[in-house]
C-alpha cells in the first residue's frame, strides 16, 4: 500500500447522493437527534398532570 | 427615617438622576417574579421545553472546561493525561451543546415560536446560533496540531470566495485563540444572556392550538 493510500485510510467513509456528500458519522448523530426530538415529543413528562377542564376548574 | 430617606426615591416616580432611572428600567425588565419562577404553565409538562435549558447547562460546562484549558494553554492537551482530559470534556460538551441547541430550534421552530411579539426573542436565539458556530469554528483553528492546520486552509479559501477574507485571518492562529477565548465567548455570552432574559419577559411560547393559552399561563402561575 502506497503511503498517500495509508494517509487517506482513515478519513472515513461518506454516503453520496448526487450533490450530497455526507460522512455516515455525521449522518448517524443527525439520526440520533431526530430520534431524540421525537422521543421528546411523546415520551410523557414525570409527573405530568392532566390539565382538563374540570382539573382547571377546580 | 421614612421609607423614602431609607431607600431613596420611591419606584414608578421619575427622577433626575439616571441611577434611578436605570434602576427603575432594570426593574421593569422582566414581570416580578419571572425573573426565577417557580411555577410553570402547564403546556410545559413535555420533554421538548427542556433542551434550552440542557442547551444552558452544556454551555456552563463549555466555558467551565475551556477557563481550565486556558490555564494549561493550548497545547497543554499534547502532554498531559489531565489536559486531554479537559481537552475532551470540552470538545463533547460543546457537542452536547449543540445537539441540544439544534433539537431546541426544530422544537421552537415546529411551534413557531416567535409568536406574541417574541420576534426579539427568536432573532437573539438565531444570533446565538450563528455565533456558536463561529466560536466553535475558532476552537477548531487553535488545536495546535494538523487537523487545524488543514481547517484554517479550507476555511481560508471559502471565507474569501464569499468576501469576508479581508476582516480577519484565519491563517493567523494567534488572532483566532483570542477570538476563540475572548471575543467571541464575550458576544456570545451577551447575547444568551439578553435570549435568556426575553424568555423570561415574555414567557415560554404556547403551543400552536391552545385557545387563549396565554390566558392559562396566568391560570397556571
Amino acid at each position: 500500500m502506497s503511503r498517500a493510500l495509508l494517509l487517506a485510510d482513515p478519513a472515513g467513509r461518506y454516503i453520496n447522493a448526487g450533490v450530497i456528500q455526507i460522512s455516515v458519522t455525521n449522518a448517524v448523530i443527525i439520526g440520533v437527534m431526530v430520534v431524540v426530538f421525537v422521543l421528546a415529543l411523546v415520551v410523557p413528562f414525570p409527573g405530568r398532570r392532566h390539565h382538563d377542564r374540570t382539573d382547571r376548574d377546580r | 427615617m421614612t421609607a423614602t430617606q431609607a431607600g431613596g426615591t420611591p419606584p414608578g416616580t421619575s427622577s433626575k438622576s439616571w441611577t434611578v432611572r436605570t434602576r427603575d428600567r432594570m426593574s421593569r425588565v422582566v414581570p416580578q417574579g419571572q425573573v426565577l419562577p417557580d411555577r410553570q404553565p402547564a403546556y410545559m409538562s413535555s420533554w421538548i421545553y427542556v433542551f434550552g435549558v440542557l442547551t444552558l447547562a452544556a454551555l456552563i460546562v463549555v466555558i467551565g472546561s475551556g477557563v481550565l484549558l486556558a490555564i494549561g494553554g493550548v497545547t497543554w492537551w499534547h502532554v498531559s493525561s489531565l489536559g486531554h482530559f479537559v481537552n475532551s470534556l470540552h470538545l463533547w460538551s460543546v457537542e452536547l451543546f449543540f445537539a441540544f441547541m439544534v433539537i431546541h430550534l426544530w422544537g421552537k421552530f415546529w411551534m413557531a415560536a416567535w409568536r406574541g411579539n417574541r420576534a426579539l426573542t427568536w432573532m437573539t436565539g438565531v444570533l446565538a446560533f450563528l455565533g456558536s458556530i463561529g466560536t466553535a469554528f475558532t476552537g477548531y483553528l487553535s488545536q495546535t496540531n494538523f487537523d487545524s492546520q488543514w481547517i484554517s486552509g479550507q476555511a481560508k479559501d471559502g471565507l474569501n470566495s464569499v468576501g469576508i477574507g479581508a476582516f480577519f485571518n484565519v491563517l493567523n492562529p494567534g488572532q483566532m485563540l483570542l477570538w476563540h477565548v475572548a471575543l467571541l465567548p464575550l458576544v456570545l455570552g451577551v447575547i444568551v444572556l439578553l435570549h435568556v432574559v426575553l424568555v423570561r419577559r415574555h414567557g415560554i411560547v404556547p403551543p400552536i392550538d391552545s385557545e387563549g393559552a396565554d390566558a392559562d399561563v396566568e391560570d397556571a402561575r
